[in-house]
């Protein structure tokens, strides 16, 4: 960049437009992500939360009803999950996988992990990972963070620790980053280039902020917004021939009025040629082989300097 | 306890008439070549340092940083291929962490001026004034000259001292106008920008510590439709308009083709000026001074 050590997490200038190329000559890539959390707060997945018709909806008819939408338009998807529900519905998550999308990490109970030691976080990383490992049949290759309702920011939660964890386990990408509106490197140590793979969230194109937001009975029902949101991201990303990403909850965007508005969305899209939709884990795997870290990451020292009265 | 009541109510008038006498309008303003309007597209490249002297989580710094890497990057684009020349208000530390693009806006001819060196003004005199002389070293080192105005808190006495030209940073009137520090020595021309011509009010989630029930984040027709409004309005009036934008949040992709639409539609019609704020500064100084 110039580097500075808790400011950026990547290299200065990202990838101009002319630079982005899509396999077998595709213009835009389009990822879409399925969060299976039902947590309303920071500390993740409650009794409550269970206990809530909500629940019981995101993961039976809200679930069929998005999966039938995906099939109808051929679309492929990466579905976000705690572990948890993981354990909790694992029968409904092998035909999630039946039907070619992906099963990705989303938290031990999507908790926020920002306050944990690394110890804590490390065990919850590991025991995520077996039973999502038990439920799928195979390690997943990546793990969000995605934000849930009740947090005060919308961009999901990290802690120092959680991009070196999930590089030590083995995990390929982190799903939900807002440095980029492509993949790109974050770094987690400057000296040695040591950096994971992130796919690109806007909460823009996330449908839980719209959807009576902040809270059922009283939030506000934006869904018209959302809809010209992803209209207009796609519209703009597909002339620069880059990417749209957007994130669905299927206790939301399960509901009638919402899923019209999905469908109006696929059908529009499926009108324009070269829109690649792979999994996330595709993704990241052709960025990898693509735009391999020693080619692609620019990383100048930093010049920052420290002052009295100032931010160091 | 009525000659009580007469106090407070004459104090209130007093103080009052005091605040006002510290503004001057501008009311037989004009613009050159018999221009309607000027339009001054400004942009406040915080990118994540806000976020970070507020102490936000990791998430949020990295929502700013896409207004390094790339907002800003998009926002010089838009600009010159409209040949619009806007105004870059730049807090100092971003030149340690955003040098290239910042060279880039100097190439381009976008002026760049005075935000703070970490976006907040100390309250201690020598302490702001090392702050401020800081950003105007730091900018002048990229952009090879030094910025003339400012958004910003910092007290016009040093602001004046140090040569600044202008201000731009409150709405107490649609057109530029004349403001006095509280005890009337000095006095600086401001170029007023409104919190609803703001894009981060529209589409920046938890702005300005707002908590989850107050988000109105918004799609970019709306906007379009607000901003256009008053654009339109200001037009028929004769007017000034100042749209601020934050690199982290228009340039995103859907807003920023929301801007080449406005910007397109707006040039549709005869008598738009689209200066930096430096030239409707000077403009203003020479034809209107107090």
């Amino acid at each position: 960049m110039p580097w500075k050590q808790g400011y950026t997490i990547s290299d200065e200038v990202g990838l101009r437009d002319a630079d982005v190329r899509w396999p077998d000559g595709n213009r835009c890539c389009f990822t879409v992500v399925v969060d299976m959390s039902v947590a309303r707060g920071p500390e993740g997945i409650s009794a409550a939360d269970l206990m809530h018709p909500d629940a019981y909806f995101a993961a039976h008819d809200g679930l069929d009803q998005v999966l039938a939408v995906f099939k109808h338009f051929g679309i492929r998807a990466t579905f976000a999950v705690p572990a948890v529900i993981a354990q909790l519905r694992a029968e409904r998550l092998r035909m999630v996988m039946a039907e070619g999308h992906e099963i990705a990490g989303n938290g031990l109970k999507h908790e926020d992990v920002s306050g944990l030691g690394a110890a804590d976080e490390k065990a919850r990383l590991d025991l995520a990972t077996d039973i999502l490992t038990r439920t799928i049949g195979r390690r997943p290759a990546g793990w969000f963070c995605l934000p849930r309702q009740d947090d005060p920011f919308a961009g999901g939660t990290i802690s120092p620790h959680t991009i070196d964890l999930l590089i030590d386990a083995g995990y390929q990408y982190m799903g939900n980053g807002l440095a980029d509106d492509v993949p790109h490197y974050w770094v987690t140590d400057f000296a040695s280039r040591r950096a994971m793979l992130t796919l690109p969230y806007y909460y823009h194109f996330d449908d839980q902020w719209f959807l009576l937001f902040p809270r059922k009975g009283t939030g506000l029902e934006h869904a018209d917004d959302l809809f010209r949101n992803w209209r207009a991201e796609f519209n703009a990303q597909y002339k620069r021939g880059r990417q749209f990403s957007m994130v669905l909850h299927p206790g939301a965007i399960g509901w009638c009025n919402r899923l019209q508005l999905l469908e109006d969305f696929f059908a529009y899209v499926r009108t324009f040629p070269g829109v690649w939709n792979p999994t996330s884990e595709e993704c990241a795997r052709y960025w990898q082989v693509t735009y391999p870290t020693d080619k692609t990451l620019k990383l100048e020292p930093s010049v920052w300097r420290d002052y009295p009265g100032s931010l160091s | 306890m009525t000659s009580q009541l007469e106090q407070e109510v004459a104090d209130l008038c007093a103080t009052a008439e005091r605040y006002d006498a510290r503004h001057r309008r501008i009311a037989d303003l004009t613009w050159p070549d018999g221009a309607r309007i000027a339009v001054n597209f400004t942009a406040d490249f915080d990118a994540m340092l806000l976020r970070r002297l507020l102490n936000e989580p990791p998430m949020q710094l990295a929502k700013g940083e896409f207004g390094g890497r790339v907002g800003i990057w998009r926002l010089i684009e838009l600009f010159d291929a409209h040949g619009i020349k806007a105004t870059i208000f730049t807090p100092g530390r971003i030149c340690e962490l955003y040098p290239q693009a910042l060279r880039a806006v100097a190439r381009s001819g976008h002026e760049i001026a005075d935000h703070m060196w970490e976006h907040h003004v100390p309250k201690d005199p020598a302490q702001e004034r090392d702050h401020l002389l800081k950003t105007a070293n730091a900018l002048e080192a990229i952009a090879g000259r030094r910025p003339v105005g400012s958004r910003s808190e910092h007290t016009l006495g040093l602001l004046k001292q140090e040569r600044f030209l202008y201000i731009s940073h409150e709405s107490a009137d649609h057109r530029p106008y004349y403001l006095s520090d509280p005890d009337g020595r000095n006095t600086m021309l401001n170029l007023p920008f409104h919190y609803a011509i703001d894009d981060a009010m529209f589409y920046s989630f938890a702005w300005l510590g707002s908590g989850n029930a107050a988000q109105r984040i918004t799609d970019p027709d709306r906007v379009f439709d607000l901003w256009w409004a008053a654009f339109w309005q200001q037009y028929r009036a004769g007017g000034y308009l100042n749209i601020v934008v934050h690199p982290f949040v228009s340039g995103r992709a859907l807003r920023i083709e929301m801007m080449d639409r406005l910007i397109t539609r707006m040039k549709t019609l005869p008598g738009v000026w689209f200066p930096t704020c430096e030239e409707v500064a000077t403009h203003c100084l020479d034809r209107f001074p107090i």
